[in-house]
């Protein structure tokens, strides 16, 4: 059985008398412990998928389904207790509470949960990413990619079942980016299930599983294999989807008005 | 824990900013000096007076020559009482005793070389008894010495340690002057150390008899004041004692009805009740400028909380997507406008003290007493300013939304 099932999920927003369509009927199928890239051009919804896949937003229409549990239309307080409980974000500008020590913003999650061992079960997480000697610094005393680490640390306190990463190494220079990747290669081999948005596709093919976005629709799908990969890094486009988009599929329309 | 958590988060995040954290609650700093500090006079006068008065006993009543401030000068009759008049009251049925007094504060006293200055009274055998004023050394002025306009005196233990330190001072000459000049009194008595009665120090009162003060000090026929005892303190007799009084006097001095009284009558109670209501007009103007600083005070937190909502926007995102629910953003806010509050509140406290002592040191008037209940009036007004003025704050930071909040720039 799927950890994460998607029908037809759509997200639309109005602007003025238009509507864009950011999600245009997405059926996706996640399994546990699969590590998933999307990727896509600029503006192509993947962050909205990301903020529906992490139960911070509810669709416009459509069913997702969660751990075999309907969550497209829980209210805002079972909403936050799915989010606390089996979902860890991370984000491209690390977000962390600038006031606050590297292991205070690790134990939010805890916080918020009622947890108790809060300091033990931070310091845990933050030793994972290789960050307690750092536990007591403040965000502005770190580097980037150590904040980003503390990001993570973060996201895996409370254990969730997956872990959202939108952009974690966009603002990272490559050698940095590597680091914060074998991170989650690691968590993937914990059994965590590790969703990853990224436009860079040398990034994405570290991934078992490479997803193309375009204005709101699943453009391609497919396993990372030796093929797939030098496919993908080439930067062809991928007929054989655009040939074939799939039994549900209605074509692409950019940001198209639709009737309200 | 929860509680506990946030509290200290809001009390780190009040030095984030610490010059705008002070000017945003300096509202609230003004209200709890202000209130601070006005129950602290309140009580340093309620003790001092009131205080003063109980120790004389309640059953005491005052007639005193009736005069009236009208438009900045003093208006009526200063010299309306005399020796007879006292012993009139005296013998009214529902009055035990009376007796008549004179006082002239500030009298130059001198004994050889030595001088101070005392507070003089001329009073007559009854004054010891009837101010509860014990004997240190010697005896009280006697009835033949009023009736013979002895010069003797009694001395305050203040002016008995000045003029004479550790000597005996019983059977010396000392030389007290008053409008007629300088008069020679032998010392017959010193009291025991009492301490303030009223507004004047016991302990630099002088005592001689009150037909000696008349005659050899003052040249005159009045008297200041006479003092009277009810038969009992309840309300019953004094109200009759007083309807007597006047009533006799009305009579001596030839008062027909409808005619002002050149005297008048006041019993203990009644001044408990007058300064009851000076405290109480004064109680007013505190309490307003307390509330009106504590109404721009909620303002200011109102302000600096919205302030931070929007400051914050992104990490309220970020909180909520780590699962905060609204109602922990909404406590959250809350907590820290409060704690903000508090902060100020606890500045406030000790701005608060420091004028009451202040006040005290200038004017001299009374010691002011900064009680623990009026600290956890003035801190409990604070925080409940706080967490009202956050109210709207902090609900708009529990309806913001995740995703909105998150992109916030
Ligand atoms: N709150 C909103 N109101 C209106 N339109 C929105 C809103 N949020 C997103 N959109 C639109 O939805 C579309 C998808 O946005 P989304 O942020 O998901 O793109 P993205 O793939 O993450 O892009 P990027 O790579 O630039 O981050 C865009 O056209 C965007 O303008
Ligand atoms: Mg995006």
């Amino acid at each position: 059985m799927s950890l994460i099932q998607l029908d037809k999920l759509m997200k639309h927003y109005p602007m003025g008398d238009t509507m864009v369509r950011a999600l245009d009927g997405v059926d996706l199928s996640i399994k546990s412990g699969e590590f998933v890239s999307i990727t896509g051009h600029s503006g192509s919804g993947k962050s909205t998928l990301m903020h529906l896949l992490g139960c911070l937003d509810r669709p416009t229409s459509g069913r997702y389904m969660l751990d075999g549990q309907l969550v497209s239309h829980l209210s805002d307080r079972s909403l936050a207790q799915v989010r606390n409980r089996k979902i860890g974000f991370v984000f491209q500008t690390f977000n962390l509470i600038q006031r606050t020590s590297a292991i205070d913003n690790v134990a939010v999650p805890l916080f918020y949960g009622r947890q108790s061992n809060v300091g033990e079960k931070s310091r845990k997480a933050l030793e994972r990413v290789g960050l307690g000697p750092r536990a007591t610094h403040k965000p502005s005393e770190l580097s980037g990619g150590e904040r980003q680490r503390v990001a993570i640390a973060r996201a895996i306190v409370n254990e969730p079942k997956i872990i959202l990463a939108d952009e974690p190494t966009g603002n990272l220079d490559t050698r940095t980016g590597k680091q914060i990747m074998d991170i989650f290669h690691e968590l993937h081999r914990a059994g965590v299930t590790v969703i990853l948005v990224t436009h860079e596709m040398d990034v994405a093919v570290q991934a078992e599983r490479v997803i193309r976005m375009r204005d709101g629709n699943i453009i391609d799908d497919r396993r990372v294999d030796d093929s797939t990969r030098s496919e993908l890094l080439s930067g062809v486009m991928l007929p054989a989807v655009e040939q074939d988009p799939g039994p549900d599929r209605s074509p692409p329309p950019i940001a198209k008005p639709v009737g309200m | 824990m929860f509680f506990l958590r946030v509290c200290l988060m809001s009390f780190r995040s009040l030095f984030v900013h610490p010059l705008r954290t002070i000017l945003a609650t300096l509202g609230v700093i003004f209200g709890v000096a202000a209130v601070v500090a006005a129950m602290a006079i309140l009580e340093g006068m309620s003790s001092r007076i009131l205080g003063g008065f109980e120790s004389l006993g309640s059953n005491k009543i005052f007639v005193m020559p009736n005069i009236e401030r009208r438009s900045g000068r003093m208006v009526g009759s200063f010299d309306s009482l005399d020796l007879d008049d006292a012993d009139a009251i005296g013998r009214c049925n529902a009055v035990a005793r009376a007796m008549p007094q004179i006082s002239n504060p500030g009298a130059l006293v001198k004994f050889r070389s030595k001088s101070t200055n005392a507070d003089v009274s001329g009073v007559t055998e009854v004054h010891a008894d009837m101010n509860n004023q014990e004997m240190q050394d010697g005896e009280f002025i006697s009835a033949a010495n009023v009736q013979g306009s002895a010069s003797v005196v009694v001395l305050g233990s203040k002016i008995k340690e000045e003029l004479f330190g550790g000597r005996p001072a019983i059977d010396e000459k000392i030389k007290i002057t008053g409008i007629r000049g300088s008069r020679t009194f032998t010392v017959i008595g010193v009291f025991a150390p009492k301490g303030n009665v009223g507004r004047s120090d016991a302990d630099r009162q002088i005592c001689v008899p009150i037909t000696t003060a008349m005659d050899k000090l003052y040249g005159t026929d009045s008297v200041h004041v006479i003092l009277a005892e009810a038969r009992s303190p309840t309300d019953a007799d004094i109200d009759q004692a007083k309807e007597e009084i006047a009533q006799t006097l009305r009579r001596r001095h030839k008062i027909r009805a409808g005619q002002q009284d050149d005297f008048q009558v006041q019993s203990q109670k009644d001044m408990v009740t007058q300064f009851s209501q000076v405290t109480g007009i004064l109680k007013v103007v505190f309490y307003s400028i307390a509330g009106i600083s504590l109404f721009v005070g909620g303002i200011g937190i109102m302000n600096i909380m919205l302030v931070a909502v929007t400051e914050r926007t992104r990490e309220i995102g970020v909180r909520m997507a780590m699962g905060a629910q609204r109602s922990d953003v909404l406590k959250q806010f809350l907590i820290e406008a409060s704690v903000v509050s508090f902060f100020g509140g606890t500045i406030g406290v000790i701005v608060g003290w420091g004028l009451a002592n202040a006040i005290e040191t200038v004017t001299r008037l009374f010691e002011t007493t900064t009680t623990m209940t009026s600290v956890v009036i003035a801190l409990t007004m604070a925080t409940t300013t706080g967490v009202i003025s956050g109210i709207y704050p902090a609900w708009k930071a529990s309806r913001l939304d995740p995703v909105e909040a998150l992109r916030y720039e």
